[in-house]
Order: structure tokens, then C-alpha cells, then sequence
């Protein structure tokens, strides 16, 4: 059975980590291994598979065929639910040609030694089957090139021709001779690895293109899966943090005495790297109580009396205080000079020229400006944050974390143990949910502080409530657009300005002129015809801590420019959509336009008392578009709060050029989809004097079954024959951004009411009930 | 002052020994028993990943006290079937409904919860309010539109 499991894993790394790689690799059978994400495409092109040492290659994903014939393909990508696993399986199989459910998963582990290029095995950014198809592809017929040559030394006969392969099956056609695999996989590893192998073509794919079972799901359905909060180990201890509730406090007094039962009551500081916004190196944000269980550790935790020391700045994070400074800044900005300080606000030109666009606006015959809000919106990955541990001092330090960046892991516990990394192992496990905030590895770094100091196996863990108030928020916004029409709707100027905190200037990433790519994705090299066109970019001085959340700047700008575009459509006096096809020229913008249109029959009109609504956007070389249908009702709500409409339909279309496994497209769309739909709804946090405000799911409301749209999705179909010069995109967070704006114009369909500040329903509380 | 009592969990008797004998039945199954494929999402019965049934009947445990659960019997993801072969696992695996997977032990032991009142198809839907941030809510109601 194919599957990944964790038991595996952690035997298989502790084999290789006894035995070592390079005796590994000598072991009886083929391996390849091979670069793996984050490669830069010129290095990718001239990788076909690399065999031979991998410290001195990195490797940190590879394919193994047995003497028996079993393929095991060891990967770096975390599994979060996106279909990973499945999807650089179902890749290999077809060039190498073996039965995709043949092939066992398994959780790599990041590289050792000096960093070097594909050392880094992150899950993030719409990644792993867009930057790794042809790498997979091109290993998959490296090896099975391998494989019929050696089979060709046995037969004795060169011909290529003569061979045929099938299910792992290597058949020597003038005999009928069949042979396996595993027979000649010893013999192929000490063959050379073809620099040119020939790829299967597109119109005799197997397995690409086609809707597989996912490895992962038989465990996901019987309580197997070993998600990072289900790690056991012998004599395990169990810790439970406690932040300070105000970003920016911190601990100056003594440390709490252990309450009784209790072990210890270890203080957690902020370690270099790790730090955002308010919190900096070495301040001590937090304690964590350790005990013998959960549950008691976290009702002593509870109770700890804590003396925090709370900075006077902290009185200035407010809400209304981050509107007011966004407002301000619009018109206070310092313009970036470059070696300059570039103090937030900074004053960003990112695309175009501001003189010219407010020239064309003001001359032109109508024009619109209109102001976007967005709230701090927390993470809410089910699971909660947490980090296993097992220190031996001097000896060996086992970090076991759901995380999208092993290699990070790796190199915090180098940073804090002082271990060398060939004495460091990381265990990726399952993630239940991520969406950016396992990115980070401030858990991680108190979990390694809390083992080094009681010496014992432990979890640490962040009850639901700290998810909430500590999380690493996808910034607040004020978007303020501007544009001018023409007679016939044309677009004469536009100027866009997005304020918002940066999130790689927390990260200590210094901004080039044009700001910071994560905060303007999505306002950027838009297909429309702007006519004079200013695009800019202010940081924004909040300490909050922000970070990447599914899809990121995306999330923000698609709304205000997709909100904007309908805007100018009804100001021009024409439909949405006939207003789109005539501002865009880009075939592959047009496609997916008319294809979701044609799917939502959006031209026959909505019914009565509906609204459609359209967004279209693009992100990691794919383009989608969607089309929402809600209609109007009336009454209260589970909560008291008024219901406004209802989400009936969304229609979704997408081109990512390959549609690897059409069914888990649909997933990751519709997944994206809700996120979307969950943050336009309900998603903020609020600050009082620093404080987070909100801590659990019943004021961090998402949708239950009852409120789920139906749902459907097109793709645009493959190319008949791919190319490797076509990028090809991801799948993971585009179905986040359109929603929001898709949504708001349905709902100013419906209503005539334009909605430009998110969520739709900042007051709504979730119950205990099916609610509304 | 600890306490001990008896759990009769997937069939089998089980002592336990708490400190607290309002520790709820999540942290025991999970940390005293081992059992963890019951899941800890907001400890505030809101998301019903701690989903389990107890006489049969469908119970978030995240604010259940252990106590309560003495003299009951307690079924939980583990227990459900052997071999992933009841029929609500059989649809979520047909439907392939995870995606991360980490709130799916409870929307089965709600459906199965749900099965045994005697309920099919849309009526266990209509009843059916687990969280799941992953969006797979249209597969969950594939799946449960065949039971």
C-alpha cells in the first residue's frame, strides 16, 4: 500500500542517519537523488537527476528502487494537506513508468552540512508542483533509462528499440523476456546518469492528467495520520506557553515559582531571527509551564501570576490609531531614497508615474475614488502550534514539528543546541492546516529553549487562544484608488496607493525602490488597459507582528483592484464583465474570464433577487477567475447579528497550464476559495493598547457545512503537447483572492450597496450550534 | 489528590488515574491513553475536532469531564471499524474529502453519531456543524448524501 506514515519515516531516518547517507546510497538498489525546490530554473534545467555524494550535492529528496523492486520516493515538501505527496508521486511514475500506487511516500529531511542552492526545503509560495514537475519528470526517465541498460547488459543486445517497459516490467521484446526492476536495479546504480533521458509525450500519459487517490487520505480517515500534536515518545513531558497578552511586554522580574505537580516554569526569549515587529532579540515574551500532561500543565499555565513589564508604546496599537497613521501617511510619506533609513511610513514608486496618472484623472470626464480597509486577520490552522523535542546534551537533538520549513527548523536548533547539523534530525510530520504561519519558527524556538532547559523529551504546545492573540497577522491595509474614464468607459488614469506594514521589513529584509514584493503582489502588472497608471507602496509603521497568510499581498490587492474595476464598470454604465473583455488584451486573462462566465451562465443574468459578481486575478503563473451568486434575505442570525444575503454559487475557472491531477485542483480551489470566503465574512483581529482581542473561534468565526456555497470549477485544459518553456502554475493559495472581491461585487448587484471595508460581518460571533 | 476510574473505550476497560477529575475526556484519551486521532482545535466545543461518540450518541470532549464519561461506553476514531470499513470512512475515501485531514476524525464520528439515530443523507448534514478550514465541505456532503 502507498502511504506516507510517520513510523516510516522516523525509520527510515534513523537508518540513514546510523548508517549514513553515502553507505545509503551504496546500499543494494538505484538512487537518484535530485535538487529539490527553491532551485533556481536555469540550475533546474541542467539537472536531470544527480547521483554521488550528497554532501556535496544537498540532497534532500531522492528515489530509491529496491533489489526487490520497491520504488520509495523520499520527499522534502511538507504535506499540509495540498496533495503534495501524491502530486510529485503521480509526476515520477509516468517517465519512470511504474504504477502510481505502487510507490511509497516517504518524509525527507532537510539537508546537512553548508547551506547551498536546493538545500532549502520550504512549502510555501504555490511551489511544489510547478517548480518541481521537470525535475521529477526528468529523473523518473533518467532512472528508468538506467534501468534498461542494465537490462540490456544482461540481454546482451544495445537496441534500445527492442526494449519496452511497463508497471516497473523491463521486457525484451525478441524473447518475451521480462525483466523487473528490482532485478537490475543494483546493476543500473554503477551505470552513469543520462544527461538527455526522453520524456514520455503528453498524448501517452498514464498517470498525468488524470484524477488520482491521494497517498495520504486511508490515514486521514482512521486517526492514523501523525500530525506534529500526536508525537509520543518515551518519558515525554508536556509544556504549555504563555504570552504576554501585550505585544511589545515582556518579563523584567523573576520567573513565576513552579505551581504544584508542576515541573518547571521555563522563560522563553525571542531568539535572533525569529523576532517581528514589537518583539525583539532577547526580550522575554513569554513563559512556558511544563507538566506531565495537557491539560493540567495548561490550567497551571492559566494560572501563573505573571509581573509583565508592558512598554509605554504599547498604548499607542490601537485599531483606529493604525487607520488613523494609514490615512496620514497617504499624504506624509518620505519618499524612498536609496541607502537611505526608509523609516515606515516610506513612500514607495512601484509601477509608473504618480504626475502623469493624477494628470490623465484629472482631465478626464468622469472619475472615481474610492478607500479600502483591511483588518489584522489571524492564522487559523486547526491544528495549534506545536514542537516536540528531544535534546541530548552534546549528543543529538530530534525536533519533531509540523512545519512548511524543515530547513529553518534545522538551522534554529543548530543556532540553540550548539549541535552541529549532522547531530540535529528534523521530522516533518503531518501539518493539520498551515496557510503560512507554520512559515515561522518562533514555536519552534521556545520549544528547543524549554528542552535545553528541563532535559527532558517535550511537546510544547500554544493552546488555541495564543494561535489567535500571537499570531503573525496578515496586515491591516488602507488601499486608496483613483481613475478616470473616457467617454466610452475607457480608462484614461490610474493611481493606486496600498499602506500597509511590511512584512519582509520585519524579517529584516532591507526594500529596494519598489517596496516590498509581498505587499504589492496583485497590484502589479495588471493585463488591464489603465491608461496612465501609478502604482505605489507605503509601509505602514504598526509593530504587529504580519507574516505570510495564504496567498498574502494577493489577498489585499485583488480585492481593492477587482473592487475598483467594478466600480469604474458601473461608472462607465456597462457590465462587469462585457467592461473587463474591454480592457484586456491578454488571451489567456480573456479564456479564463469567458470560461467562468460560460460556467456560471453569468450572461443570462441572475435571478431575481440575486446578484453576480465577478473577480479575476493571477498568481504563480496561473490565472483564475471567479463568479459568486448571492442572494438577499433578511432576519437575524444565530448571534443576533443581521443577515444581510447568502452565498449561493461560486463558479470558478482556472488555467495553470498542466492540470496534473484535475481533482485535486478542484481541492485546492475550492479550499482557497473558502479561506477567501472565511476572511471576506469574519476574518479580523483587534488590538486594544497592544493586546490581541479576540482568542478562539467564537469571535474568529468561519463557515460551517450549512453556510458552503455549491461550488464549481473548469480548467482550462493542457496544451497537447507541454514545453519546458512554459511556466506552470501553482495551485495552493489563487483560489484565496478573487473571492473577496467576486463577493462584494455580487453583493453591490444585489443590493447597490458597495462594500469596501473587510470583513462583511466584523461582529459576528460563532456558536455551538449549526447557527446560520 | 488523584483519582482513578474506569473508561470503557472501544470496547475495552481502561484505568486511569487524573489529578483532576474534570481533566476532560480529550486530554485523557489523547495524553493518558495514546489515543490521538481525537483532535484538540479550540477546547471551547466550537469546532468538534474532539468529535467522539459516548453511548452512541456524538460528544465534543474537549470540555467533557472525564467523570462524566465513567460507566459509558466510548467509541472513538480509532474504534469506529476495523480496516477504515465503516461506511462513512468507505464515502470519505471514495469522495477523497481531506485535505489536511486534522478535523476529519470528528466529522466521521459525527456522521457515524448521526447514522446511528437512525439518520441518512441530508438529515445528517442538516445536523452536521464540524469545522473545517481546509473548505471541504462540498466533498463532506458528497459523501454524506450517500449514507
Amino acid at each position: 500500500m502507498p502511504g506516507q506514515s510517520f513510523e516510516s519515516t522516523r525509520k527510515i531516518e534513523n537508518e540513514s542517519h546510523k548508517i549514513g547517507r553515502r553507505d545509503f546510497l551504496g546500499a543494494a538498489g538505484l538512487t537518484l537523488g535530485f535538487f529539490f525546490e527553491l532551485v533556481p530554473r536555469v540550475a533546474e534545467a541542467s539537472l536531470p537527476g544527480i547521483a554521488g555524494s550528497p554532501a556535496n550535492t544537498q540532497v534532500n529528496t531522492f528515489l530509491n528502487i529496491s533489489s526487490t523492486g520497491v520504488v520509495t520516493l523520499t520527499i522534502g515538501s511538507s504535506e499540509m494537506g495540498q496533495g503534495s505527496f501524491s502530486g510529485l508521486a503521480q509526476i515520477l511514475a509516468e517517465d519512470l513508468m511504474v504504477d502510481y500506487n505502487a510507490i511509497v511516500t516517504v518524509q525527507g529531511v532537510p539537508a546537512t552540512g553548508a547551506a547551498a542552492v536546493g538545500n532549502s526545503i520550504g512549502t510555501f509560495g504555490s511551489t511544489v508542483i510547478r517548480d518541481n514537475y521537470w525535475t521529477f519528470r526528468t529523473a523518473g526517465a533518467a532512472a528508468r533509462e538506467m534501468l534498461v541498460s542494465a537490462a540490456m547488459n544482461i540481454m546482451g543486445d544495445q537496441t534500445r528499440a527492442n526494449y519496452t517497459v511497463s508497471s516497473g516490467v523491463i521486457t525484451y521484446t525478441p524473447t518475451s523476456t521480462n525483466i523487473s526492476y528490482g532485478l537490475v536495479a543494483a546493476a543500473a546504480a554503477k551505470l552513469p546518469v543520462p544527461a538527455n533521458p526522453p520524456l514520455i509525450p503528453d498524448n501517452q500519459f498514464q498517470w498525468i492528467g488524470k484524477t488520482v487517490n491521494r497517498v495520504d487520505i486511508p490515514s486521514k480517515v482512521n486517526g492514523s495520520a501523525t500530525y506534529g500534536i500526536d508525537v509520543r515518545l518515551s518519558n515525554m513531558v508536556y509544556a504549555v506557553i504563555q504570552h504576554c497578552p501585550t505585544f511589545g511586554g515582556y518579563l523584567s522580574g523573576a520567573v513565576p515559582a513552579t505551581p504544584p505537580g508542576m515541573i518547571a516554569v521555563v522563560p522563553t526569549q525571542v531568539v535572533a531571527g525569529v523576532g517581528r515587529g514589537t518583539e525583539t532579540t532577547g526580550m522575554v515574551n513569554a513563559v512556558a509551564v511544563v507538566g506531565p500532561n495537557t491539560w493540567d500543565t495548561w490550567q497551571a499555565a492559566l494560572g501563573l501570576s505573571i509581573n509583565w513589564t508592558i512598554p509605554a508604546s504599547s498604548s499607542n496599537l490601537n485599531d483606529q490609531t493604525f487607520i488613523n497613521q494609514a490615512n496620514a501617511a497617504l499624504t506624509s510619506a518620505t519618499p524612498y531614497v536609496q541607502s537611505g533609513p526608509n523609516a515606515p511610513p516610506t513612500l514607495y514608486t512601484v509601477e509608473g508615474n504618480l504626475t502623469a496618472a493624477n494628470a490623465a484623472i484629472a482631465g478626464a470626464a468622469k472619475t472615481n475614488s474610492a478607500t479600502y480597509t483591511f483588518p489584522y486577520v489571524a492564522h487559523n490552522a486547526l491544528e495549534p502550534m506545536n514542537c516536540t523535542v528531544n535534546y541530548i546534551p552534546g549528543v543529538s537533538c530530534d525536533v519533531y514539528v509540523p512545519t512548511q520549513v524543515a530547513s529553518s527548523v534545522l538551522s534554529i536548533a543548530n543556532q540553540l543546541t550548539g549541535l552541529p547539523t549532522s547531530r540535529i534530525n528534523v521530522h516533518t510530520t503531518y501539518l493539520g492546516g498551515a496557510l503560512g504561519r507554520k512559515i515561522e519558527v518562533d514555536f519552534v524556538s521556545q520549544a528547543l529553549q524549554v528542552a535545553i532547559a528541563v532535559n527532558k523529551p517535550v511537546m510544547l504546545l500554544w493552546p488555541r487562544e495564543q494561535n489567535f492573540l500571537r499570531d503573525q497577522f496578515r496586515p491591516m491595509a488602507l488601499v486608496k484608488a483613483s481613475a478616470g474614464l473616457g467617454t466610452n468607459g475607457n480608462i484614461l488614469g490610474w493611481s493606486y496607493t496600498n499602506v500597509s506594514a511590511s512584512i519582509l521589513a520585519q524579517r529584516g529584509a532591507p526594500l529596494g525602490p519598489t517596496g516590498d514584493s509581498q505587499g504589492t503582489e496583485g497590484s502589479t502588472a495588471l493585463p488591464y488597459n489603465l491608461g496612465a497608471l501609478s502604482t505605489q507602496y507605503i509601509t505602514h509603521p504598526s509593530p504587529i507582528p504580519v507574516g505570510f497568510w495564504r496567498s498574502v499581498g494577493m489577498s489585499i490587492n485583488t480585492f481593492a483592484v477587482e473592487s475598483m474595476i467594478d466600480e469604474l464598470a458601473a461608472l462607465a454604465g456597462q457590465d462587469p464583465y462585457a467592461y473587463r473583455l474591454g480592457l484586456l488584451t491578454d488571451p489567456r486573462w480573456i479564456a479564463v474570464l469567458e470560461a467562468a462566465a460560460t460556467l456560471s451562465n453569468y450572461t443570462a443574468g441572475p435571478a431575481p433577487g440575486h446578484g453576480l459578481g465577478m473577480a479575476i486575478t493571477t498568481y504563480a503563473n496561473s490565472i483564475v477567475a471567479q463568479v459568486v451568486d448571492v442572494s438577499l434575505v433578511s432576519g437575524n442570525g444565530y448571534d443576533g447579528q443581521p443577515i444581510v444575503f447568502q452565498v449561493n454559487n461560486v463558479w470558478m475557472a482556472l488555467d495553470c497550464y498542466l492540470n496534473v491531477n484535475p481533482g485535486q485542483l478542484q481541492a485546492q480551489l475550492v479550499g482557497g476559495m473558502v479561506h477567501g470566503l472565511n476572511a471576506a465574512l469574519y476574518g479580523r483581529q483587534s488590538f486594544v493598547k497592544g493586546a490581541a482581542q479576540f482568542p478562539n473561534f467564537y469571535q474568529n468565526r468561519v463557515i460551517r457545512l450549512n453556510q458552503m456555497p455549491q461550488v464549481a470549477v473548469t480548467l482550462i485544459p493542457s496544451p497537447a503537447q507541454s514545453n519546458q518553456s512554459t511556466p506552470i502554475g501553482g495551485a495552493g493559495e489563487i483560489g484565496v483572492p478573487t473571492l473577496a472581491p467576486a463577493l462584494a461585487n455580487a453583493y453591490f448587484k444585489a443590493s447597490g450597496k458597495r462594500i469596501r471595508t473587510l470583513p462583511f460581518f466584523p461582529n459576528a460571533l460563532m456558536y455551538n450550534s449549526p447557527g446560520v | 489528590m488523584s483519582t482513578s476510574f474506569t473508561l470503557n473505550v472501544n470496547g475495552q476497560n481502561q484505568n486511569v488515574t487524573v489529578n483532576n477529575p474534570n481533566m476532560p475526556l480529550l486530554w485523557v484519551l489523547r495524553d493518558l491513553l495514546g489515543l490521538t486521532g481525537t483532535k484538540y482545535g479550540c477546547g471551547e466545543n466550537l469546532c468538534r475536532a474532539c468529535t467522539v461518540l459516548i453511548n452512541s450518541v456524538p460528544q465534543s470532549t474537549c470540555n467533557y469531564a472525564v467523570q462524566s464519561a465513567v460507566g459509558k461506553t466510548i467509541v472513538t476514531i480509532e474504534g469506529l471499524s476495523p480496516n477504515s470499513s465503516h461506511p462513512a470512512q468507505l464515502a470519505w475515501l471514495q469522495y477523497q474529502v481531506p485535505q489536511c485531514g486534522y478535523c476529519q476524525s470528528g466529522q466521521l464520528m459525527d456522521v457515524a453519531g448521526q447514522m446511528l439515530a437512525g439518520n441518512h443523507g441530508a438529515n445528517i448534514a442538516a445536523q452536521l456543524y464540524n469545522v473545517c478550514i481546509c473548505g471541504t465541505y462540498s466533498r463532506i456532503l458528497q459523501a454524506v448524501e450517500t449514507l
